[in-house]
């Protein structure tokens, strides 16, 4: 457009500045603060009193200003095998459990978007349902169901499918049970909105230049659904790396996983600094893959540039 | 007698020995209680440009889709080739369609389109690429090629979806209203080369248009329908000059009707009487009994209109001038013919405008020959 293509308009400038401020304006109150006050405190240190940390910047008085910035809670986290192995713990974690839930989750959002329209409503509710329930109660529910003498003990037992009764609760596979179920709807939401999208031409015009309609999912309708699926999945993985309830309440008292490391330095050890730094690395290591995957993203759809 | 022969070959429906390359045998499709398509039968010969014309809603793109095999039908036989396709899936049909959306893959480009049907059918990569490259040719879009449908115009896109439909080599080219979302100017052009193109690769093309003239302009026959049923299959002209029955009368151009009653019969002229003042003479090759209603539909084009009438006309009637619509190479003139019928009558303007002879109030008469409109029975 060229520069001097309309007068300025005042009253369009201060909504536009509206528009796009308040956004910001959450963001920096919501987002951003906080971030810094996690940030100041990892780069604290620990003491007895309250707060539990020392103040970065002191006034020593004549014109004297010492800042003190104590790396320490990084290089711990960072040398300490026991806080790796909860990252790579934590993040295969997430991913198995993101690929599950693309593996359940899209069968699902697809059986639901192709069905009549009638039934969509209703099977849309049936998957919103559950957080209708408090979460924490679900998760309770599951230690019911999972536990020694229960439900699903019992069940396979009665069909005899087993001798004794398997040891299921406070392992991985519960922490994996617990998660897919929880976070299922997050990734088929996000895909169902795409699928109802997907033109039903293009299939119809796959399957007349000679394509079968397998081959015609993969050729057009995956490909057409990668939005959704980055969605999904980033809306799965991401809290799925942090999460601490589940492995909590289902996982064994030797699962190691960030969000549970982050509890335990926190209010055990009431060690707030290095349990801030923990949370900035954290942060770090969802950010980076975020930003590749965007970027990944804008040059698959722009291949010119 | 060679004139016969050459005829035979031009227009294989004359020729009771042809065999049809398309069989649709009282094909019926309903959806719920909607007949889209009733019982229709069609025979469609190779190498024709086959025109199904209809008002929206008519059954038009269900009878492709059961050609094309993305529907099927709930009754009756199709026939391609003389293969029995009603049962076989589209991606199994020799036949390739070109879609009213055109359908190209979003994320796919032009070449990627063009090439996805032959990789289908597992045909080598040389021979793929060089395919390609001659539809993108064939349809002037080669430096498109590594674009994608929403870097391409209107335009572009239906020479895209129409390089896609053919690279396969179809032995039918379906395309529903392909020129359907192109503006007016460029429409008109594409109608050509859409013929020429079919006369080039001889593949049998079935369009599908809602636009009478398109359809004039662009087919060797004709199917007007209505309501899922066939009214009338023929030559452009056979469907102009000739309509089967009202509704194909009023569909194609415009047309004068007059309402009577078979009065007399003398070989192939009828002799129908009106309200309208003297019988009218026709000819009409249909044995009619007498006193059976008739429509008598006359082309405005065909009728003379003039102030200086005689007496001893065959076929007149007299009425007043209401309206002239002056449109620069014609005018239309309305007449009124009586208390409840007016008539519409296009004369070239071969005169200046202000030299016609014809004004506002005007007592006239309309004339034509026994030979230049048709006996309707419905
Ligand atoms: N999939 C379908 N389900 C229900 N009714 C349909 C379907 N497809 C077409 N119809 C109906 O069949 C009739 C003919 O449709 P169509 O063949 O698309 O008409 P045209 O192409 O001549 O405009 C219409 O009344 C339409 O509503
Ligand atoms: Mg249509």
């Amino acid at each position: 457009m060229p520069p001097t293509a309309r007068p300025r308009q005042p009253g369009r400038r201060l909504s536009r500045l509206v528009n796009i401020g308040i956004p910001y304006l959450w963001l920096g109150i919501f987002f951003l603060l906080p971030f810094v006050i996690v940030l100041q405190i990892s780069l604290a240190e620990p003491r007895l009193a309250q707060p539990p940390y020392t103040a970065l910047a002191e006034w020593l008085g004549d014109g004297v200003l010492s800042i003190r910035l104590d790396l320490q809670n990084y290089l711990l986290v960072l040398s300490d095998d026991i806080y790796l192995a909860a990252f790579m713990n934590s993040l295969k974690v997430a991913f198995f459990c993101t690929l599950l839930c693309l593996l359940i989750g899209y069968p699902m959002a697809y059986a639901i978007a192709t069905a009549p329209s009638r039934w969509r409503i209703p099977l849309l509710m049936l998957i919103i349902l559950p957080f209708w329930t408090s979460f924490l109660i679900r998760v309770y529910a599951w230690i019911g169901i999972l536990q020694t003498s229960g439900f699903l003990n019992n069940f396979l037992l009665w069909l005899g499918l087993i001798d004794e009764p398997l040891a299921i609760l406070y392992t991985q596979t519960a922490i994996y049970i617990g998660i897919v179920y929880s976070y299922l709807p997050f990734m088929i939401l996000p895909l169902y909105a795409n699928l109802t999208r997907l033109d039903r031409t293009l299939l119809e015009a796959a399957a007349d230049l000679g394509c079968r309609p397998f081959r015609a999912f993969v050729r057009v309708t995956l490909p057409l659904s990668r939005a959704g699926i980055i969605a999904g999945c980033m809306l799965v993985f991401i809290p799925v790396v942090g999460e601490f309830v589940i492995p909590d309440l289902l996982g064994g008292p030797d699962t190691l996983m960030v969000g549970r490391m982050l509890w335990t330095e926190f209010f055990s050890n009431v060690d707030w600094p290095l349990a801030s730094a923990l949370a900035i690395l954290l942060l770090g290591l969802l950010v980076i893959p975020f930003v590749l995957m965007q970027r990944w993203q804008l040059a698959a759809e722009d291949p010119d540039r | 007698m060679s004139v016969a022969i050459d005829r035979r070959a031009l227009e294989p429906w004359q020729d009771p020995s042809a065999v049809p390359f398309v069989r649709i045998e009282r094909v019926t499709k309903q959806f719920g209680d909607i007949y889209a398509v009733d019982d229709v039968s069609l025979s469609i010969f190779q190498g024709e440009f086959f025109s199904l014309l209809g008002s929206s809603g008519c059954g038009k793109s269900t009878l492709l889709r059961l050609l094309a095999g993305l529907d099927y039908p709930s009754s009756g036989r199709i026939f391609i080739d003389g293969a029995d396709v009603t049962d076989i899936p589209p991606y199994q049909r020799p036949v390739n369609m070109m879609f009213q959306s055109y359908a190209l893959f979003p994320h796919m480009t032009v070449e990627q389109n063009v090439e996805f049907g032959l990789e289908q059918e597992r045909m080598p990569r040389r021979e793929r690429a060089e395919r390609v490259g001659e539809m993108l040719d064939l349809l002037k879009i080669g430096e498109l090629r590594k674009r994608k449908p929403d870097q391409l115009s209107g335009g572009q896109r239906q020479r895209a979806a129409l390089a896609r439909s053919l690279a396969k080599h179809p032995k039918l080219l379906l395309l529903d209203e392909p020129l359907g979302a192109l503006d007016k100017r460029l429409r008109e052009n594409t109608q050509f080369e859409l013929v020429n193109l079919q006369e080039r690769i001889g593949t049998t093309f079935v369009t599908v248009t809602h636009d009478q003239e398109e359809a004039m302009t662009m087919s060797s026959r004709i199917a007007v329908m209505e309501a899922g049923r066939i009214l009338q299959i023929d030559t452009p002209t056979g469907i102009y000059e000739f309509p089967s029955n009202r509704f194909v009368a009023e569909f194609i151009g415009s047309v004068n009707l007059f309402e009577g009653r078979v009065m007399q019969r003398d070989g192939d002229l009828v002799t129908v009487e009106t309200r309208l003042g003297r019988p009218i003479q026709m000819r009409c090759p249909l044995p009619l009994a007498l006193g059976k209603p008739v429509t008598i539909a006359i082309r405005p084009e065909k009728i003379r209109l003039s102030a200086a009438y005689r007496d001893d006309a065959v076929n007149q009637i007299r009425g007043t001038v209401e309206d002239i619509a002056y449109l620069g190479d014609v005018s239309i003139y309305h007449v009124r013919i009586s208390p409840d019928q007016v008539t519409r009558m296009t004369l070239a303007n071969i005169q200046p405008q202000t030299e016609q002879e014809l004004t506002w109030g005007q007592e006239v008469a309309m004339e034509w020959s026994p030979t230049s409109g048709v006996v309707l029975t419905d």
